[in-house]
């Protein structure tokens, strides 16, 4: 260990990490552990100087140990891997610290700041000793793609891949292609045809060579990693489940409305004309807007909000639903003119291209807004048989700050998106996580918006968050590119983190075969020791903890490594 | 001056460490007592880690993996949720009191639980005052040091 040279980077971020992290007093720390050849700060190491400056330190030193105190590692891990790579040091001598989201970003006072930090480099540079160089493996990328989801995403996902010439297979479940976009009419803000849209890619998809589709087809099971899954697709009515083997998925599993039952206040299933925005969409589709008795509605109310935007149901907003309404407005003017049009609303979210002027627009065709206040939903009775008109709505309208009530004989629920209630087995059999409302999770909001914590299976569409055509057509071309580039380079490389068998120390008691969720370790009768196939190994360490004889090292996540980091930030 | 625990929180990486990083990310503010180690799953901890960091000084230590179900290595939490009962057999018989370790389930959305856990075991830990398992095992490891820290090792 008299040979260890480690260098230490500190980074400001910014002011993110120095304005609480007293970062002078780090160095000042690092300098005095052993092994330490230097200690230094920059304003960000993520960048092109601050990475070259490890560099040039790793070969005007010698440096063979590099310790970030940083972001976390689940942030810029692979940058400096790279930065130690190209000056020929083995990556897996690098060791982060988080001291920016587990430390500057969550405390105040400096001085505990300062000493955590300290803390948790300390924990790296002791770690980062009994760091090895690891040789990272390469497994061949099979080119053929499952993409889960016949919608608009999916379809789009689908051609992308299929028009680069690679295999794809397209699962859906339901029995025909177009997911949501099939229910509805007309397209906020240009008013083009759905139908138009997913005719067109219905029919290529349908037609393509490369493209495979599987109807009324679920994904009941997937093992294996990037680049070599393994999948099982059960088809209704079919006894044998089909086995594809592909090297990555997309999940467009997109999104069902919010139950508008659940708000008492509507009246909806009880009260005839109280429908939802998808049931709009059937009656425009069939060419006549009436209400439940046969009658053209004189008065037709849009409520915006439905589920969204709630304390009790979902706090997000929706995203499509207030131009949705405005399409409404457009829709209902242009079959019934003398109609009365209101529109109830809580704030007007118009942040697409070309949706103000939409917004613009329908405040032209006359439409009655008014604002109803946040958790403070309208509601809905029945009026007098006397009147001409047969429900009211009272609502405390904000804009003139009185309680008014308008007369409606058809009332539309601008009913909100929400995560399909199977999206917790979908991230189940695909390995991915929800957030807390229940959509997927991607790998990062804005840098890394459509893969996932699972290497090879990408998100697109609604099932990600609400999110409108043009978005959702965006995320499934980006996620296309990002397999395309994988499967042109032909191969993936793998982590080089796996559980190894000591022989010298196996007693052959087989403990670890059962603990595998891969059965990644295989029992040699003759020799009577286990042994761990690398490539199926995931390096979750179940193994490592539970071998009697603790004849299992986990790479890169040794006993004697976070031993040393416990006594790091102990010290 | 009074008394402020020092807490071992050892996170498994992709719930409870991606939590973690959603509480910064978040802003969300707690108590800077905690020093968190990352290994890939909960399965992965070793009683021994636990038996190291109490040794070292700790006054408590906090595992935290994903939720029951949802073990991004299929079922691994399920395996440190069955050593864990164990572990708390042999941390008692050593005197330890059952708030010093914990083991939590947060999920990657949930940064605020995440620091409500920490936020809650500091003030466990600080009510309790400093870990009494200390002085003994130290003394102990100055008595013979090297043939203590083995004894923890492969405890």
């Amino acid at each position: 260990m008299s040979d260890l040279k480690i260098g230490v980077y500190i980074c400001n971020c910014g002011t993110n990490i120095a304005k609480t992290v007293d970062c002078e007093a780090v160095i000042k720390a690092m300098q005095t552990l052993p092994g330490v050849a230097v200690a230094k700060s920059y304003k960000y190491m993520c960048s092109n100087p601050g990475q070259e400056m490890i560099a040039a330190d790793i070969k005007t030193l010698g440096l063979n140990r590099v310790v970030v105190a940083a972001c976390s590692p689940r942030m810029h891990e692979p940058t400096f891997r790279k930065a130690l790579d190209s000056a020929g040091l083995n990556p897996y001598f690098l060791e982060m610290a988080n001291i920016r989201e587990q430390n500057s970003w969550v405390h105040e006072d400096g001085a505990a700041c300062t000493h955590k930090a300290i803390d948790l480099t300390r924990g790296a540079v002791k770690r980062v000793a009994f760091h090895e160089a690891l040789e990272k493996r390469s497994v061949p990328m099979s080119p053929s793609v499952l993409v889960l989801g016949g919608g608009v995403a999916g379809m789009t996902a689908a051609l992308e891949i299929g028009d680069a010439n690679q295999t794809v297979y397209l699962v859906e479940r339901e029995d025909h292609l177009g997911g949501n976009v099939a229910r509805i009419d007309l397209t906020a803000p240009h008013l083009d045809s759905a139908r138009d849209l997913l005719l067109d890619r219905i029919t290529r998809v349908t037609t393509h060579p490369k493209i495979k589709v599987l109807l009324k087809s679920e994904l009941v099971e997937m093992s294996g990693y990037i680049g070599n899954f393994k999948t099982k697709i059960k088809t209704a009515g079919k006894e044998l489940e089909l086995e594809l083997e592909v090297g990555a998925l997309v999940v467009c599993t997109g999104y069902q409305e919010f139950d508008a039952k659940k708000i008492r206040n509507f009246g909806y299933g009880s009260l005839p004309d109280v429908i939802t925005s998808f049931e709009l969409e059937t009656m425009i589709r069939a060419g006549k807007i009436v209400t439940k008795s046969g009658k053209t509605p004189r008065y037709v109310s849009l409520i915006h909000c439905v589920g969204s935007r709630s304390e009790e149901h979902h706090p997000y907003c929706s995203r499509v639903c207030c131009m949705t309404a405005i399409k409404y407005a457009h829709e209902v003017k242009s079959m019934i003119p003398d109609a009365y049009v209101s529109d109830l609303y809580i704030d007007m979210h118009a942040f697409g291209k070309g949706c103000e002027d939409f917004y613009k627009r329908g405040s032209e065709l006359r439409t009655m807004f008014l604002m109803y206040k946040k958790n403070q939903p309208p509601v809905v009775r029945v009026a007098d048989p006397k009147e001409k008109f047969g429900m009211l709505i009272a609502l405390s309208e904000q804009l003139s700050g009185e309680d008014v009530e308008i007369p409606a004989d058809l009332i539309v629920l601008m009913v909100g998106m929400e995560p399909r209630a199977d999206s917790a087995s979908v991230a189940h059999i695909v390995n991915i996580s929800r957030d807390k409302d229940g959509w997927f999770i991607e790998s990062h909001p804005k840098l890394d918006p459509v893969a996932t914590t699972t290497d090879g299976i990408f998100i697109a569409g609604a099932c990600q968050a609400p999110k409108d055509i043009p978005d959702s057509v965006a995320q499934a071309r980006a996620a296309s590119a990002r397999i395309m580039a994988k499967i042109a380079q032909g191969k993936i490389w793998v982590d080089a983190v796996y559980a190894e068998v000591d022989p010298e120390y196996c007693s052959g008691c087989r403990m670890c075969n059962e603990l595998c969720p891969y059965s990644a370790i295989e029992f040699d009768a003759a020799e009577k020791r286990s042994h761990v196939i690398s490539a199926v190994c995931k390096a979750c360490g179940a193994c490592v903890a539970g071998c009697p004889s603790s004849a299992i090292k986990g790479r890169h996540f040794t006993d004697k490594q976070i031993f040393a980091q416990i006594e790091g930030v102990m010290a | 001056m009074s008394f402020e625990p020092k807490i071992v929180g050892i996170l498994c990486n992709w719930c409870s460490y991606t939590g973690a990083d959603l509480a910064g990310t978040s802003r969300t503010k707690y108590a800077p007592n905690i020093r968190v180690l990352r290994v890939m799953c909960s399965a992965r901890v070793d009683p021994t880690f636990i038996f190291k960091a109490l040794s070292e000084g700790a006054d408590g230590v906090l595992i935290c993996g994903c939720h029951p179900g949802d073990c991004h290595y299929v079922e691994g939490n399920y395996k440190a949720m069955r050593r864990f009962p164990l572990l708390k057999k042999m941390l008692a018989d050593l005197g330890v009191e059952d708030q010093r370790v914990r083991l939590e389930w947060v999920s990657a959305s949930e940064g605020q639980r995440f620091a409500d856990v920490v936020n809650e075991m500091t003030e466990q830990v600080r009510k309790l005052g400093p870990s009494k398992i200390k002085p003994d095992l130290l003394a102990d490891r100055r008595n013979r040091p090297a043939a203590a820290a083995a004894e923890v090792a492969h405890a």
